[in-house]
């Protein structure tokens, strides 16, 4: 046993002591963050860009309201160029407008009719998709109140009634926890689950990534038959993954750390205020258990790949799906995000490979009944296991293997051995 | 956990036995029967050309792989994990890690060996300071010259001060002076009681520094014991001879096996039987004789008359 502690504290210290360790522990933290600062910063901004519309306005007071309701809902940067129809009827205004949206002098064209009250038809012409968000998130909304408002008034509507009649609802969003109930913004505690995410899935793919490497450096360096007259394959194995481990741990210790420590002063980007609230006794928990579980999953799978390889190149072939485990989960969270208690999400979410990111995502957003998280922590821990067994059996046969590059044959030879 | 104390038999005894040890890697038999034994406080040269067997017999011994059949006995104990921490082993695979301070790197082998952390740094300074590398204790591996990175490895070997050390061709890619500074420490070494295994397949080198042998080739032992006593089994087999301007022997001398010409002398290894003074004649004829003597058969020599009359033996 204190043989595995010797090549735990040399592993452990080595990587801690690193310099890309202090890098990545001070990089990690900005380069996630920008996964909440940017959508805060953006979110429910738009489109910044400055953009002129023209309008050929042959109902004649539409593009004043208009205006004035845009620059209500937030929406300055678009400018309304008024185009007068002249001798050459519409069609002429029309083609002139059209050869400057491809010259590119204004960005679209709105073209609202005479009997645009009654009909409530207009054209929009354009070239990029971007003005889709242009029409359908501002102009479209503003037009049909325009409308609205025209037609209220068509029909002797006092104003008042019309203020009461067009109000909109307001909702207050309160999540029901075992602990009673609290406020939340949805925005945040989404934006909260995603980084969670972020970081079990780059931990784990980083230190994953580790354990494969330093597997590698064992043979590259010609340690390894050295080190075997010392300790055997499976305690060395041992070791090195938990040394790797612990150092990861290190690192999101010292990030939680300084998190806790920041949230403390309470931290606020772009005038909204992160609530920490959010982390309840059981995310972290489940955090915790899902990266630590995903970690010794991943890298006894790396290492057993790592102890058939000679080089980084030669493991190249066997890392690709190894890390596609962790990429499918990923691009399979939206779905499980919108229906985090399907028959689907369940399943998929109990496949150890995927649970990390899917359980952990359904803990975030809806928690599961327990039985299903104890189900997918039971499932890792065996999956753990046989990868374990599976890796040191890997690592007896590969470790004299220099020269030759290896292939799925041999990997399946040597686990049949 | 410390080092197992270990019941040393007395000097000259054997301290580590192979039992019919035999391994095939497919169809290739690397391993074939081997069985030895190798005294205590003895240099055991365990020699034979590359692809004898050699690494892998010693690999079988260090457990990295295992034999299909046969038993291998350290003090008359079969040789388990525990065991394998009194032996050093310095494999012909050799390396170090490169980002590791060279200190911390001997303090972690000796500790993998279970020699606690304290005695474990003050053995690695004494030992990083008889190599001469003091000023690179606390010097990355990386910054060491190939030769220096070797005395690392050689220290690493003996720094849990094993009772047997396993020595794998330790002199490759040495310079002549470091050769002698290590053969010097090996020789200590075994002054001092503990077992050495040296394999290495310069057999001259061998000679110089083995009290007793063991040839293998092909996977099979062929000869096996101490020193003297196989010289004595090879009695005189071999002339040294020069001539006046440099001449040569004639190609058709009657019971050369061998011939090379070796610092202006030429070295004849005759035939079982063949009495030297018997080719004196022709010798004589070729020109005037500058050197003539009979000499004790050198490793080189035992070797390849070993492996004919093995060879002729299978043959019949």
């Amino acid at each position: 046993m204190s043989k595995v502690l010797t090549v735990i504290s040399r592993e452990y210290l080595e990587r801690v002591r690193s310099k890309s360790f202090l890098i990545g522990t001070i990089l990690g933290p900005a380069l996630m963050s920008m996964f909440i600062v940017i959508p805060m910063l953006t979110a429910g901004h738009g489109a910044k860009d400055q953009r002129t519309i023209a309008v050929i306005d042959q109902a004649g007071d539409v593009r004043g309201p208009l205006a004035a309701i845009l620059v209500e809902d937030g929406h300055k940067n678009l400018t309304l160029r008024p185009v007068e129809v002249g001798p050459g009827g519409l069609d002429a205004a029309v083609a002139g407008v059209k050869r400057e949206i491809l010259a590119g002098n204004v960005h679209s064209c709105l073209v609202v009719p005479p009997d645009f009250t009654r009909t409530g038809k207009v054209a929009f012409y354009n070239k990029s998709v971007s003005s889709l968000v242009v029409r359908d998130d501002m102009l479209k909304p503003a037009l049909d109140r325009v409308m609205r408002e025209r037609r209220f008034a068509g029909a002797a509507v006092p104003d008042s009634l019309f203020k009461y009649l067009s109000a909109r609802t307001e909702w207050s969003s309160v999540a029901v926890t075992a602990d009673g109930e609290s406020k939340q913004d949805d925005a945040i505690p989404f934006a909260m689950a995603f980084v969670l995410i972020m970081i079990i899935y780059m931990m784990v793919l980083m230190y994953g990534n580790h354990t494969l490497t330093a597997v590698i450096e064992e043979k590259s360096s010609r340690m390894v038959e050295i080190l075997l007259s010392s300790v055997s394959p499976g305690n060395l194995m041992l070791g090195k993954v938990l040394g790797i481990g612990l150092a990861g741990l290190t690192q999101f210790g010292i990030w939680a750390l300084a998190f806790f420590l920041i949230s403390q002063h309470g931290l606020t980007i772009g005038g909204t205020t992160l609530d920490v609230s959010f982390l309840t006794p059981t995310i972290l928990v489940s955090f915790v258990m899902f990266f630590l579980l995903g970690f010794f999953l991943y890298a006894t799978l790396y290492a057993g790949v790592g102890s058939m390889c000679n080089t980084i190149q030669d493991s190249q072939q066997f890392h690709m799906p190894l890390t596609m485990g962790l990429v499918i989960p990923m691009m399979m969270l939206s779905a499980v995000l919108r229906e985090p208690n399907s028959t689907m999400a369940t399943v998929l979410s109990l496949v150890p490979l995927f649970s990390p990111v899917l359980m952990f995502m359904r803990v975030c957003v809806e928690t599961p009944p327990l039985w299903q998280i104890l189900l997918s922590w039971g499932l890792m821990i065996v999956s753990i296991w046989l990868s374990a067994r599976a890796a040191g059996k890997l690592f007896r046969v590969g470790i004299l293997m220099y020269g030759q590059s290896p292939t799925w044959a041999t990997i399946g030879r040597a686990l049949r051995s | 956990m410390s080092a197992p104390s270990l019941a040393l038999p007395p000097v000259g005894a054997p301290l580590l036995s192979l039992r019919h040890v035999c391994k095939s890697y497919g169809e290739k038999r690397a391993v074939n029967d081997v069985s030895l034994e190798i005294p205590r406080g003895s240099i055991y040269g365990f020699l034979g050309p590359n692809g004898a067997g050699k690494t892998t017999t010693i690999r079988t011994i260090m457990n990295i792989i295992l034999p299909d059949s046969g038993e291998v006995l350290l003090a008359g104990k079969p040789l388990d994990m525990a065991l394998r921490d009194r032996i050093g082993y310095l494999p012909e695979e050799r390396g170090l890690y490169r980002k590791m301070k060279c200190l911390d790197q001997l303090v972690y082998l000796a500790r993998l060996k279970g020699v606690p952390r304290a005695v474990a740094r003050t053995r690695a300074r004494e030992w990083i300071a008889r190599m001469g590398l003091s000023e690179y204790a606390d010097r990355k591996v990386d910054a060491l010259s190939k030769g220096m990175q070797q005395k690392i490895q050689f220290a690493a070997t003996f720094i849990c001060e094993p009772d047997l050390v396993i020595l794998d061709e330790v002199f490759s890619g040495l310079d002549p002076l470091n050769i002698e500074l290590l053969r010097g420490m090996i020789v200590e070494q075994r002054d001092r009681g503990t077992t050495i295994l040296f394999s290495t397949h310069m057999l001259a080198e061998a000679e110089r520094i083995c009290d007793a042998i063991c040839l293998i080739e092909g996977g099979e032992v062929i000869l096996d014991g101490p020193l003297p006593r196989i010289r004595a089994e090879f009695p005189l087999h071999s002339v040294r001879v020069a001539w006046e301007g440099e001449l040569s022997p004639p190609d058709d001398l009657p019971g050369v096996l061998h011939r090379e010409l070796n610092e202006g002398s030429w070295r004849l290894t005759l035939a079982e039987g063949v009495e030297p003074l018997s080719l004196l004649p022709r010798l004589q004829a070729v020109g005037k004789l500058t050197l003539f003597s009979a000499n004790r058969p050198s490793l080189n020599e035992i070797f390849l008359t070993a492996v004919l009359r093995r060879r002729q033996e299978v043959a019949a």
